[in-house]
């Protein structure tokens, strides 16, 4: 593989990374926050959905983001209900607004986009950065990609410093953490947790609209094939980190490059070990490397009733 | 999940069955908003589904895979275990069950298919295992390691469709069909039901007895109503946790092992279109009981039998309806025992202070 297969490779995998950034940050939001959302898939799908159709009506891929972010924000919405009003357990409301998503978005890609569905909305250009782009190797990977590339690295770095370096950040995690002591020190865990869940839904909306209006600017079945669960991975490997679910998404997404250029590379392992790579060392990863309690606290429980 | 419902259990159905009526009929308006008339979209799905003796053993086939792994879904629930990775249990239960079809030995029929159904439990309780294992040995929640695994299983099985096991004249990504011997009898003439009932039916009455009527069955739920406690008294924790996830992946496999074995007849790709997931709402729909989980299982079974018919009558309403109508008739369950447990606790507070103010 010469130098020019690398760059273009790495270019790629930085490309791919941009979605799942934004869906595994929003997740890493709540699940600090001690929600899980199993519905990540869902909330990705029909943000993808969304986005086609609003940039389609209005011929904006911007307004694209939005209609992405509000049907994510829709379905987080429904899960926030579920759990929080009706406390269901999190992880049977992920799963069955993961089925009503699917179920959502088939459904209505033929009443939406008519029965060939092969009508593209406007998508997201390339946007080099002057000068930057210009530079050996780093400026094609880093500098020439589409705006919503850079404003989801930028993203890790802004949860990064909320988290650590806000008072409301902290406040997030105390009520991932210890919610009765966050209660005890006058955090309001239940608004923290609505919060933090409507926030994981729009930017996993925006994740999912990244998806289809950076790549073809069409919606088709089932489009985000388990790159939600990709994302929920990628936060645990990461260990619920910013960066450490930075790294962990470039590892997945170079292996997705490779898989998609495996026939440039030479490359002789057959294609599904490489799709099923990111679940493999995430479970090896939990098994080997994860000490006890890594995870916040209570992720998964019921806010304290007062 | 509470072990001991606060209701009775015929309230907790007729909720149950209230949510699925309810759900349809919001499927309803939303094939109305699609442009096709209600009306004839759910009579064609009934036709499809339970119109003739045929369509009745066509939803039977569709009610199997989705009954057997929703009983081990149930079964974890009682040691408060969330086996997410059902699908990926199953799927790996038929690919095991296939293995064995498609190249075990030549055997008497009733042996060749107690191996190749075997070869499905054990695969399917070994994927259980491992996040049982992972959750007792290294503290980590369940849920995440067990839907991890479904990817890997199903990629796994892909693998072996598309690679070692493809059917060398085959169009689509398929294995060989298996041999007659390694097939499960056929036993209602006229439809395409097989001895698969009979393994399912005992599969829920072993379940419930297993629960109710046996030491295992109350280890369990000693483990999952208070693991602390369980401890103190001296129950084996980690065990009970292990084989309670090993179990649960065991009746998923057997679940894929009759779907390859007594419906398909060879394994495919994309052979279970989500039996795993949707078995984790028929559990819950049946409200983890045994005669509960069929019904329910029997309700998506209808569904999905009649999705064609649906689709026909509706001049192209898309059969996903019935994933919408699915998720709606859980959300409206859980909305609804949600509620209903709110009523609960303000009238016991009111209660309370009526008794503390006389």
């Amino acid at each position: 593989m010469d130098a020019g297969s690398i760059t273009s490779l790495l270019a790629v995998a930085i490309a791919f990374a941009a979605p799942l950034i934004f869906v595994a940050m929003g997740e890493l939001i709540s699940e600090r926050a001690g929600v899980i959302n199993i519905q990540l898939e869902g909330m990705m799908l029909v943000g993808a959905f969304a986005g086609v159709w609003a940039a389609m009506a209005s011929g904006s891929p911007a307004i694209g983001f939005v209609g992405g972010a509000a049907a994510g924000l829709m379905l987080a919405l429904l899960h926030a209900v579920l759990c929080f009003v009706c406390k269901a357990e999190q992880v049977v409301s992920g799963i069955v607004l993961n089925i009503f998503a699917l179920g959502l978005t088939t459904f209505a890609l033929k009443p939406v986009f008519g029965p060939s569905a092969a009508v593209a909305a406007p998508t997201l250009g390339n946007l080099s950065i002057p000068y930057l782009a210009d530079l050996p190797v780093v400026g094609p990977i880093l500098f020439d990609q589409n705006a919503m590339v850079y404003v989801a690295f930028a993203t890790v770095a802004a949860i990064w410093w909320f988290l650590t370096r806000t008072t409301a950040g902290l406040a997030l995690q105390a009520s991932g953490e210890a919610p009765s002591a966050a209660v005890s020190m006058g955090i309001n865990v239940p608004r923290v947790r609505w919060m933090a869940v409507l926030t994981c839904g729009a930017m996993a909306g925006i994740g999912g609209a990244q998806l289809t209006l950076a790549g073809l600017g069409a919606f088709t079945q089932n489009v985000t094939a388990g790159r939600g669960f990709v994302a929920l991975a990628a936060v645990v490997f990461g260990r619920w980190m910013p960066a450490g679910t930075l790294l962990a998404i470039l590892l997945f997404t170079i292996t997705e490059a490779l898989q998609v250029r495996a026939q440039l590379v030479g490359i002789a392992v057959p294609y599904q070990f490489l799709v099923m790579a990111p679940y493999v060392v995430t479970v090896i990863a939990i098994a080997f490397f994860m000490k006890r309690g890594r995870a916040p606290a209570s992720l998964g429980v019921a806010t304290p009733d007062h | 999940m509470r072990m001991f419902p606060s209701r009775s259990a015929l309230r907790n159905l007729a909720l149950s069955a209230a949510s699925i009526a309810v759900a349809i009929a919001l499927a309803g308006v939303l094939v109305a908003m699609a442009g096709a008339n209600p009306w004839h979209a759910f009579a064609g799905m009934f036709q499809t589904a339970l119109g003739s003796e045929f369509a009745l053993g066509v939803t039977v086939n569709k009610t199997i895979p989705r009954l057997v792994p929703a009983l081990g879904i149930a079964l974890a629930l009682r040691a408060n275990l969330w086996n997410i990775g059902a699908e990926g249990q199953l799927t790996l239960g038929a690919a095991a069950a296939s293995g064995v079809a498609l190249f075990g030995p030549s055997l008497p029929p009733a042996l060749a298919l107690t191996l190749a159904l075997f070869a499905g439990i054990i695969a399917g309780a070994a994927w259980g295992a491992i996040p049982g294992a992972l959750r007792a040995y290294c503290g980590v929640s369940e849920v995440i390691t067990s839907l991890m695994l479904v990817y890997i299983a199903i990629q796994l099985t892909n693998y072996l469709i598309e690679g070692p096991w493809l059917a060398p004249s085959s169009t689509f990504p398929a294995t060989a069909v298996f041999p007659a011997d390694y097939r499960l009898p056929r036993i209602w003439p006229g439809t395409l039901v097989n001895a698969g009932v009979f393994i399912a039916l005992a599969a829920a009455a072993a379940v419930w007895f297993l629960v109710n009527r046996t030491t295992i069955g109350l280890w369990l739920r000693a483990v999952g109503g208070n693991p602390r406690a369980s401890e103190v008294i001296g129950l084996p924790n980690r065990p009970v946790i292990i084989a309670a996830l090993a179990l649960s992946g065991a009746l998923a496999g057997l679940g894929g092992a009759i779907e390859v074995l007594g419906v398909r007849g060879r394994l495919l790709e994309g052979f279970s279109p989500g039996y795993g997931f949707e078995a984790i709402a028929i559990a819950l729909l049946g409200r983890l009981n045994p005669l509960g989980i069929i019904a329910a299982a029997l309700v998506f079974g209808i569904l999905d039998a009649g999705a064609a018919g649906l689709q026909v009558a509706s001049a192209g309403v898309s059969s996903a309806i019935v994933l919408i109508i699915e998720a709606l008739a859980l959300m409206l369950l859980l909305a609804a025992l949600g509620l209903s447990q709110r009523l609960d606790q303000r009238r016991m507070t009111r209660s309370a202070l009526k008794t503390a103010q006389g």
